[in-house]
């Protein structure tokens, strides 16, 4: 590669750019941007291509080639501006002004984990759920005992539940997936009953038969799950259900296509926290992640900073599950106007409640009232027997009609 | 001629003459997908300039521009290359009706292939190699994906019959993604990455003035500032440059010459794209001035 001769920059003389570009990528890799080999490959080449003379141009030199995703670009700045920060000023006129608070893409990138944390704010004592999700410790006898001892407990309410044989019912709860409901993609599969002839794979075929296409081979399209979103409210008055609805979520998470949002005053994306092989790892990673567990409730608002996020498309044509007991502190009137909106979007809306098990119970609350009739079932979940339930009501939600709500509140 | 490309405020300037304004970091990212040959991927709101980007990119440099808009379903027959079974059909019924003997070989020949977009990109033969715009990578399946590894890494695509085709020149390729979904770390690793933020209000200005030049000055400032404000409020979907541009063409076509309450109700349906933001930015309309009530 030809470089144009000209005066030597000021900036980078005398520095061997190889070394330069590792010393850099592994300062970042340090800081949790991941940075791999074929990045610090093409820094180089860039860095060969055109030497920067201003750290400005240094910035978007390495920032275009070594930063991968949205997410990274927060810590890519502050590492870069440690480094150069006596160099000169004006680095990145946009990255300066952090993006507001509304925009949840850069800071909602999970920290690192914080190693050794004091104990769980959840009602998990983290110990002993380390027992039951490693290698079970009490011998052969074990297995055989889990199925039949989870399944008497799974009535007892979550308040009477203790760590151990809560570790218990979220293994239980894990092994039922739900058969969710399907939507029709336009991918196509080579089908016997196809509705269209593939060509391609029918000339493949003639050629067994001296290219006298004898076979019609026919298509039709792929059907493929919907995806499921849960909505799980953490604030005070669920204090007793939230660790059993994070442990729903992280069952959905791992075996389907779902996404867990965790809310009291404010939206948390728990997914990545919850994708996570270890059980005792994935709470605490939630819980961490959530500062405003066992706060006030905002079930409107919440909704409305969803649909406002970048995550709002995921709640096209999805299997959404607000679990919540429906106490908000915005007006009925707000959640309604929400709701309404998710609707459009959502194929089927479950509204999971605690209290709905309770002989007796009526949706008195104002909240509650106003969200039911955009839901398409309001459904118990007090215990983990009602958990399954959930689990078999979500698998069924296709067979409900739905009908169009015509109250405007 | 165009020559080659030594310096990023040259692709910049080549850039704002056919009038695209770029910044430095988007300069940046363009020349390096140009120089290095490395696809660069470009995400941002939408609305904010990613496919445009691509398209002036293709201007400045006087190229091609190969476009492949992805969608659910996208296959290797639309993208990457198809026979055309119907001429094989037809070759074949020649072939007995002239008594001859036919071989693999003789119908899988590039008589028979038709190029899709990356093939097309491969194959190019004009003087200077294309822009192949790949946009919205995020709508079509994550399967798909891997389909692209081959031509992205290699400048590559096999086809299992012929053998493979690498490109003389490598093509200049521009992916976008509006992040409605999280792409492969794989595709990432091999992509130049570049998030384009939207400009402040002075840049929104300058970027209107170029794209609606019929516009007055006034008109042009006032309706910058106007859009700033407009996103800064509740939206479901916050207005991006091109709304901005629409709105402000739609004024122009008024023969609007200053920005009043009247004429920006009336192209209202420009800027707000649903009833709740309709009734939103009506509402943030009430400190514009009103010629009725002076």
């Amino acid at each position: 590669m030809t470089v144009v001769p000209g005066p030597v920059p000021r900036l980078l003389r005398g520095v061997d750019r190889a070394a330069f570009a590792a010393a850099l990528t592994r300062r970042l890799r340090e800081r949790g941007v991941p940075v791999d080999l074929t990045a610090t490959g093409v820094f180089v080449r860039a860095l060969a291509t055109r030497t920067p003379t201003t750290p400005t141009a240094l910035y978007w030199t390495a920032r275009i080639a070594v930063v991968r995703r949205h997410a990274d670009l927060a810590a890519f700045d502050a590492v870069f501006a440690e480094l150069f920060a006596d160099a000169a000023l004006g680095t990145d006129p946009h990255a300066r002004h952090r993006p507001p608070a509304g925009r949840p893409a850069a800071s909602a990138a999970p920290g690192p984990p914080e190693p050794g944390g004091s104990g769980l704010p959840w009602a998990i004592r983290p110990t002993v759920v380390g027992v039951a999700d490693g290698d079970a410790p009490d011998g052969p006898g074990v297995p055989q005992r889990l199925p039949s001892a989870a399944a008497g407990l799974a009535d007892t309410p979550f308040e009477d539940l203790d760590a151990a044989r809560y570790a218990l019912l979220a293994d239980w709860l894990a092994a039922a997936l739900p058969a969710l409901p399907t939507r029709r993609t336009r991918r196509r599969a080579v089908r016997r009953r196809g509705t269209r002839t593939a060509l391609r794979e029918t000339m493949a075929r003639s050629r067994r038969t001296g290219w006298e296409p004898i076979d019609l081979v026919r298509t039709s399209p792929v059907r493929r799950p919907r995806r499921l979103v849960l909505l799980c409210d953490v604030s005070r008055s669920m204090q007793a259900e939230a660790t059993a609805y994070l442990h729903l979520g992280r069952a959905f998470v791992r075996g389907t296509d779902a996404e867990v949002f965790a809310f009291a005053t404010r939206l948390t994306r728990l997914t990545p926290a919850l994708r996570r092989r270890s059980a005792t790892d994935a709470t605490a990673q939630a819980t961490a992640a959530v500062a405003d567990r066992f706060g006030g409730t905002r079930i409107a608002a919440n909704l409305h900073a969803l649909l406002a996020s970048r995550h709002a498309d995921l709640l096209r044509g999805a299997v959404v599950v607000i679990a919540s007991d429906g106490w908000d502190s915005c007006p009925a009137a707000d959640l309604a106007a929400e709701l309404a909106r998710v609707r459009r979007r959502a194929y089927r809306i479950l509204w999971v409640n605690p209290r709905a098990g309770v002989p007796g119970f009526e949706p008195r609350v104002a909240a509650m009232a106003a969200a039911l009739p955009y839901c398409d079932r309001l459904v118990p979940g007090g215990t983990f027997a009602a958990l399954r339930g959930v689990v078999d009501e979500i698998a069924g939600c296709a067979a409900l009609s739905r009908r169009p709500v015509t109250t405007t509140a | 001629m165009t020559s080659a490309l030594t310096e990023v405020a040259e692709l910049a300037d080549r850039m704002d003459s056919v009038g695209y304004l770029v910044d430095e970091g988007l300069a940046t990212a363009l020349f390096f997908a140009v120089r290095l040959g490395q696809p660069v991927l470009l995400e941002g709101e939408p609305g904010v300039g990613k496919t445009t980007a691509a398209k002036a990119l293709a201007q400045a440099l006087d190229t091609a521009l190969i476009r492949l808009q992805c969608y659910e379903g996208l296959t290797a027959s639309e993208a990457l290359y198809e026979w055309n079974y119907q001429r094989q059909l037809l070759a074949i019924r020649l072939a007995e009706s002239r008594g001859e003997r036919l071989r693999d070989a003789d119908l899988f020949t590039a008589e028979f292939l038709s190029d899709r977009p990356i093939l097309q990109a491969i194959r190019y033969a004009g003087p200077r190699p294309p822009v192949l715009l790949i946009d919205e990578i995020d709508r079509a399946d994550d399967e798909f994906e891997a389909l692209l590894f081959e031509f992205l890494g290699e400048a590559s695509v096999s086809i299992p019959e012929i053998g493979t085709f690498t490109a003389a020149r490598r093509p200049i390729v521009v992916l976008t993604s509006n992040r409605s979904r999280e792409l492969h770390d794989a595709l990432r690793r091999r992509c130049l990455y570049h998030w384009i933020d939207f400009p402040a209000a002075e840049r929104v200005a300058r970027i209107l003035r170029r794209a609606v030049p019929d516009a007055a000055g006034p008109l042009i400032t006032s309706g910058a500032e106007f859009v700033g404000r407009v996103r800064a409020l509740d939206l479901d979907k916050p207005p991006g440059l091109a709304e901005a541009i629409d709105w402000l063409s739609a004024l122009s076509v008024l023969g609007v010459g200053e920005l009043t309450r009247p004429a920006a109700l009336r192209t209202l349906s420009a800027l707000a794209k649903t009833a709740d933001d309709r009734d939103t930015v009506t509402g943030a309309l009430a400190d514009l001035p009103d010629p009725a009530h002076v």
